[in-house]
């Protein structure tokens, strides 16, 4: 198959320019435009039309305490899920990779919380946190570890820690499975002349285990930083409130739900805007850091 | 780990079976207890502080209510939820199963296209197509929003069927490449020297031959569209276009109903999903991996 034929490039356009065009269209056009919004100071509740202001709203937007502090927040929401997913997910990891009977049995129910909606996941916890009725409070009275019923989300600074546990638990699934094909490739020559020359098991997965795993680390912390860094549906049944026009709980307002509010609620479309972007610089670097950090540990 | 030649000693096994149960407990607990939730009565269901972790008269009242009624108040008051579950069902089905249709023949046929077809700009066109994968989607989101209430597809399904083919597709297009790569060409290059033309060869040969492929394409963006919340939130209002999660994010915030009835919500927004992992985790795993790592 050389040059492609009359008759192939009729095929290839058929093909291709439908979504060539879909693509440009509903994705390049208004990122574009978006973009191009971000300098203006669009606001739909003022009826006026918009003005360009270059580069005012990023200005606004770095120079004021809220951004900072919803910034700041998303950071913590994956400062705290990341260790919390990876330990789990890597102690699964180790336990899969044991042959025993029932193995792929335990594999797919335990994998299994990644694929529900997380908009789901975020009301399942709400009411197992419940602090009336709920399955926590039950399960630790009836083994004496409180003596009554805790209402477990209601104070603001641990609110944020609950949003962490729950997103460890709508995402460990992915790390899990990464970890468990680095564990996997890992050639089984390698552990047993690890063993011979005396390496208890503690040593040798300090020694040969954890430093072959490294790539994976890299691959599943990068994912996960981006899917805790942008995490909205957990927050918005777990903790955001906020329905029927009411205002979004501060003490959980990551990035995501403050662009929402920006742009959805508050109207303020360039603003929201530039938040949009700043989000998309913000996540870029951060990833990147984080990719050429831990693969140079894990070549060096 | 350990080598696969090595018999488990009886305390070993006794440990990894422990730890399985601790596992299990995390991962399946909640799935459990909302389970229970719904089929419990509300007796059983608000009694504190020993909780009943078996019904011991599970009853579907709930599901009946939410599907006839509509769900109840906290307070006891019939909520003005009717319907809302049918709708958001209803939804839910034909905007997830016709997207899913659609992406699987589309990045079948652009697959195909580019494993198999050398042309100038391939590379590019390629690039094109792949190149906002990884952004945030709210980098297209704000403008997209106007540009979708202008040409009057704001509150409609085939408005969200459009957006969501259209966000899959770079994923789809990726995976089915990748599918099509490990068809044997022989096989290919047989038909075309029999007469096959290009249309025939995807009829006869690559759908046949990439059904897996397919499989894991739909199956991944089946429930990528079930569970997506963002989009159906941004774009559509009213019972007539509104999704299943959608549904369940205004039962839990505006209309407090009874918490068994939600409960008996979040069950059939799950329950899709948890089927499809529950009997297809090899294919979703596949399709999901591949398009996390890339």
């Amino acid at each position: 198959m050389g040059r492609a034929s009359r008759r192939d490039l009729l095929f290839l356009l058929v093909i291709l320019l439908p979504l060539v065009v879909l693509v440009a269209a509903l994705i390049y056009y208004p990122a574009l435009d978006t973009f191009l919004t971000s300098l203006t100071n669009e606001n739909l509740r003022i009826r006026r039309p918009p003005k360009f202001i270059g580069w005012s709203n990023y200005a606004k937007l770095l120079g004021q305490s809220e951004f900072w502090t919803v910034t700041l927040r998303s950071l913590l929401v994956v400062a705290l899920t990341l260790p919390l997913e990876l330990g789990v997910a890597l102690g699964l990891a180790l336990l899969l990779t044991e042959v025993f009977p029932g193995r792929s049995f335990v594999r797919t129910l335990v994998l299994l919380p990644w694929m529900l909606p997380p908009i789901v996941n975020g009301f399942l916890w709400g009411w197992l946190l419940n602090g009336e009725y709920g399955a926590l409070n039950g399960l630790l009275y009836q083994l004496g570890w409180i003596d009554e019923y805790v209402t477990w989300l209601r104070n603001p600074d641990t609110q944020i820690l609950w949003v962490a546990v729950v997103q460890t638990w709508t995402r460990f699934a992915f790390p899990t499975i990464i970890l468990l094909a680095g564990l996997q490739s890992i050639p089984t020559d390698l552990l047993d002349a690890a063993k011979v020359d005396g390496a208890s098991a503690w040593q040798n997965f300090r020694h040969v285990v954890f430093p072959l795993l490294l790539p994976s680390f890299a691959v599943a912390l990068t994912i996960e930083f981006i899917a805790s860094f942008q995490i909205f549906d957990v927050i918005w049944t777990l903790t955001a409130g906020g329905s029927a026009g009411g205002a979004i709980n501060p003490f959980t307002k990551t990035l995501m739900l403050y662009n929402y509010e920006l742009v959805f609620r508050d109207l303020r479309i360039g603003l929201g805007a530039a938040l949009s972007y700043l989000i998309l610089f913000l996540s870029l670097g951060v990833a990147i850091v984080f990719v050429t950090r831990l693969y140079n540990q894990s070549v060096r | 780990m350990t080598s696969l030649t090595h018999q488990n000693s009886p305390l070993r096994l006794l440990l990894i079976y422990g730890l399985c149960a601790l596992a299990l407990l995390w991962a399946i607990g909640p799935i459990y207890w909302v389970a229970v939730s719904s089929i419990s009565t509300r007796m059983e269901l608000y009694a504190t502080p020993i909780k009943s972790w078996f019904p011991s008269e599970p009853t579907w009242d709930a599901y009946i209510r939410l599907f006839s009624g509509g769900g109840q108040y906290r307070g006891g008051e019939v909520s003005p939820t009717d319907g809302l579950m049918w709708s958001g069902l209803v939804n839910t089905l034909i905007v997830s199963i016709l997207s899913a249709v659609l992406v699987t023949v589309l990045s079948t046929n652009a697959g195909y296209v580019f494993a198999r077809m050398k042309f100038r700009g391939k590379g590019f066109v390629f690039f094109f197509l792949m190149l906002m994968m990884p952004l945030p989607i709210w980098v297209s989101l704000i403008a997209l929003f106007f540009l979708v209430s202008q040409v009057g597809l704001l509150d409609t399904l085939h408005g969200m069927i459009l957006l969501f083919v259209v966000f899959l597709l770079p994923l789809g297009i990726w995976l089915m490449s990748t599918f099509v790569r490990e068809i044997n060409p022989e096989i290919e290059e047989a038909a075309m020297v029999d007469g096959c033309n290009r249309w025939q060869l995807m009829r006869w040969i690559i759908y046949p031959l990439s059904k897996a492929g397919m499989a894991a394409v739909f199956l991944v963006s089946l429930l990528t569209v079930w569970n997506n919340f963002l989009l159906p939130l941004i774009f559509t209002r009213g019972p007539d276009s509104q999704m299943l999660t959608v549904v369940l994010s205004l039962f839990v915030g505006q209309y407090e109903v009874a918490w068994e009835d939600m409960a008996a919500a979040a069950v059939v927004t799950m329950l899709p999903p948890f089927i499809i992992a529950l009997f297809f985790q090899r294919f979703l795993i596949r399709g999901m991996t591949l398009g996390a790592v890339k």
